[in-house]
């Protein structure tokens, strides 16, 4: 399972991030395995996603929280 | 004595640098306040921001570093922080003082050992320690000291605390270099870092480790040293996407290890604000609605306040043209000043309201962190025409004015997104092209209503829409045409909410009206100069007759008929003028769009600016009294005819033609200059005016030929 399927203030622990050229990025935001991953809003039409990751909040694109798979 | 004093004047740099949203610029600007100047680095359009402070007898440049969550460069700001603290085309600072939030450790702590691997003199400001004790997070200072071998020193930079431990640990000079807190060898084979410090003159394995990591990503590397880094990763195996995930897990676990034993957390169950304003800030409907409303209130500020100040200004550069001419002795100078130089400035000058309002209110939403939450209502939206969730705020400004549309699109990070918004943002309605639009639709559509509605009023909506759709095609179109390497992707954090910082906010309207006033300033003011000259001077021997013709008639003339003569020669001028001439030239080119020759010099002038059409349009048919009455021009305008058939000049057709050619042409020197200033090449804006006319001409052209 992956972030994008978390449904609203579902939470999950994540396993490891994929293979990305960005996958740097979720490093350095601190989106780290083994931390807990909440989902807290999504915008309409498919839009970003907005997830809370220890107090702080992180949006991504539906495309970027596949990348996140989480511990089932 | 002598020698001491020396030495101590001697200016030191200090390079500030932190995550987003941590409070840097909250420290650099309780630090330095106004004493800061705002220059470039060379090969980017990041601004470089320098600061300047006295601690007694000592003085320092503070050099406040775009914010970055690592030095792993992947936008140009980045690129600039690895640049600078590694003297890379840069002066290597004397020390560096790095921002690290209290209630995210962790995270910061990523940036800040690596800027400790790299070995010049640092020390650490964690700041946010009043959220951090609501958070109940301890941090114990002497234990993370102990740790990491960096002074460190605790601040709430909002609250001006701490502000005057960090001046102390200035003065005293109390930067360290500490031990490394990784050992670069485990992540690259040693022979390979030693060339590569060799080659570059690197102090520390690290810079090295750096280089190799993003050299391709450095647009202002030699391609050389590129080809040959290049060369010494595929001789030594060095994968860079991996070794750069490992040493970035490897950082953590020591951070991890380091805060174990430094910080403590107590368990606070505290309301969290953020994410209750959230809940109706990014709610899908709410949201949109509270965004609508704020979109509304800003798009009001730059259109219809911003122009009580800009009147004032309009007046007083008009006063000081009559001054100048009432005190000055007659001559050329003095018109090229009066009419030439004055208004020139005044040109530039008048868009500072607007540029301040505008970046105002960006500051107060980027510091409360609403922003963010545009960017990710917006996104969506925004994607199939390839533009991104941040290019909404310039094209709204960009209906009330272009100039700060296009310099507020420098917050995008993607290249391509950013041009394309650069590229569309004129197209958007701006207030100049109001007058224009608001007199030929008095011309062209009756005044009556329809289902209730003004149709007059109708017809401006009109033009505004065709604005926005043509904005949006256009950067449809821009997608496909433009190339890119770099992946559009987006990963933000949505900061917590705060209450603005005035002085920031203040600072920003002051630093943006001063970028645009000292660079594309410049630009306008010649293009106002060789514009006047055009229209004040033709060929040698036509505007004196005129003169003398003039002289002689007027002194046959009663008082009160002297003004009309005035005027009719101010147009029989304006016609034998250089730009009168080029008027006449272009007539065949634009004959097919339904102008005459007068017209085309309407448009010439209007390049200056969209509303000196009406200026120019009042000169030339010599329309006495009040110009900026419209209703008196219109009037005039109505009954004049084409003196070969009898007909109507403003008939629907040509009006119509015009009112689209104003829509899609690029009639604003000012917006030419913006752009170049913003892109750092003349090959956008020349670009960008040429298809626009292109554009504006075609579709000019359909409609003439259509209503005719």
């Amino acid at each position: 399972m992956t972030a994008a399927q978390l449904s609203l203030q579902q939470s999950a622990i994540i396993e490891s991030i994929g293979e990305s050229d960005i996958s740097i990025n979720f490093l350095e935001l601190g989106i780290l395995p083994g931390k807990e991953i909440k989902l807290l809003k999504k915008a309409p039409f498919g839009g970003p996603m907005a997830f809370i990751i220890e107090e702080n909040i992180v949006a991504l694109r539906q495309q970027e929280a596949i990348l996140i798979n989480l511990k089932s | 004595m002598e020698t001491t004093t020396v030495a101590a004047t001697q200016t030191k740099t200090i390079a500030i640098i932190g995550n987003p949203n941590v409070g840097k610029s909250s420290i650099f600007n309780q630090l330095t306040g106004l004493h800061q100047k705002i220059g470039n680095y060379p090969g980017v359009t990041v601004d470089k921001t320098v600061g300047f402070l006295r601690l007694g007898e000592k003085s320092f440049d503070l050099i406040d570093l775009p914010g970055t969550y690592s030095l792993y460069p992947k936008s140009e700001d980045e690129v600039i922080a690895h640049r600078v603290l590694n003297g890379l085309g840069e002066e290597k600072p004397d020390f560096v003082l790095v921002i690290l939030d209290a209630c995210n450790l962790e995270r910061s702590l990523l940036l800040g050992t690596q800027v400790m691997d790299l070995g010049i003199p640092m020390a650490f400001v964690v700041n946010m320690k009043d959220l951090a004790i609501k958070k109940g997070i301890q941090i114990k200072t002497f234990e993370l000291y102990k740790l990491l071998g960096v002074p460190l020193v605790l601040t709430d930079a909002r609250n001006n605390e701490g502000i005057n431990a960090i001046r102390q640990l200035m003065a005293a000079e109390k930067f360290e270099s500490p031990k490394p807190l990784l050992d670069s060898y485990s992540f690259a084979d040693a022979s390979l870092i030693g060339e590569v410090m060799a080659r570059f003159g690197f102090t520390t394995p690290y810079q090295a480790f750096q280089l190799l990591v993003f050299g391709e990503f450095d647009k202002t590397l030699p391609p050389s040293d590129k080809e040959w880094l290049q060369e010494k990763s595929k001789i030594f195996g060095f994968d860079r996407k991996k070794q750069q995930i490992r040493e970035t897990e490897a950082r953590y676990v020591q951070i991890g290890e380091i805060l174990k034993k430094s910080v403590s957390k107590e368990k606070i169950k505290s309301r969290n604000t953020t994410i209750a304003l959230d809940n109706v800030f990014i709610n899908p409907v709410f949201g949109f609605v509270i965004f609508l409303i704020i979109m509304l209130l800003i798009f009001q500020a730059i259109f219809a306040w911003a122009s009580i100040p800009m009147d004032w200004i309009d007046v007083g550069f008009a006063g000081l043209s009559g001054w100048i001419y009432d005190n000055l002795p007659s001559g050329v100078l003095t018109d090229l000043l009066a009419e030439g130089i004055v208004p020139g400035i005044g040109g530039v000058v008048i868009f500072i309201p607007q540029i301040a309002m505008l970046f105002g209110f960006l500051a107060i939403l980027e510091d409360t962190g609403y922003l963010s939450r545009v960017v990710f209502l917006m996104d969506r939206l925004m994607r199939p025409f390839g533009l991104h969730g941040k290019s909404v705020v310039p094209l709204i400004s960009g209906m009330a004015c272009a100039i700060p549309g296009i310099m507020a699109a420098r917050n995008i990070s993607n290249s391509k997104e950013r041009l394309i918004t650069i590229l569309v943002t004129p197209w958007m309605s701006c207030s100049a092209r109001l007058p224009v639009y608001i007199i030929l639709i008095g011309l062209t559509v009756p005044d009556t209503l329809w289902m209730g509605v003004s149709l007059q009023a109708v017809g401006l909506l009109a033009m505004y829409l065709l604005g926005v759709l043509f904005t949006l095609l256009g950067a449809f179109v821009l997608k496909y045409i433009l190339k890119t390497k770099e992946n559009s992707y987006l990963l933000t954090e949505l900061p917590i909410y705060r209450l603005p910082r005035w002085k920031t906010v203040l600072l920003t309207m002051f630093n943006k009206s001063k970028i645009f006033v000292l660079e594309a300033g410049k630009v306008i003011l010649s293009i106002s100069i060789v514009l006047w000259i055009l229209a004040s001077y033709g060929p040698s021997g036509s505007m004196q007759a005129l003169e003398e013709e003039k002289t002689a008639i007027l002194q046959n003339t009663p008082e009160e008929e002297r003004s009309i003569v005035e005027e009719s020669f101010a147009s029989k001028k304006l016609e034998a003028s250089f730009i009168g001439i080029l008027g006449k030239a272009i007539e065949p080119a634009i004959r097919p769009l339904g102008y005459d020759w007068k017209i085309g010099i309407a448009l010439l002038t209007s390049f200056a600016a969209r509303e000196v059409f009406v200026g120019t349009i009042a000169t030339i048919y010599s329309i006495g009294g009040d110009v900026e009455n419209e209703l008196t021009i219109r009037e005039k305008l109505e009954k004049e005819v084409h003196s070969d058939t009898g007909e109507k000049v403003f008939d629907k057709a040509t009006g119509f033609s015009l009112m689209v050619f104003y829509a899609f042409a690029m009639q604003c020197m000012s917006t030419l200059a913006v752009v170049y200033r913003e892109t750092k090449s003349w090959k956008w804006p020349v670009l960008q005016t040429l298809v626009m006319t292109g554009i504006a001409y075609l579709a000019a052209f359909i409609t003439y030929q259509i209503f005719s």
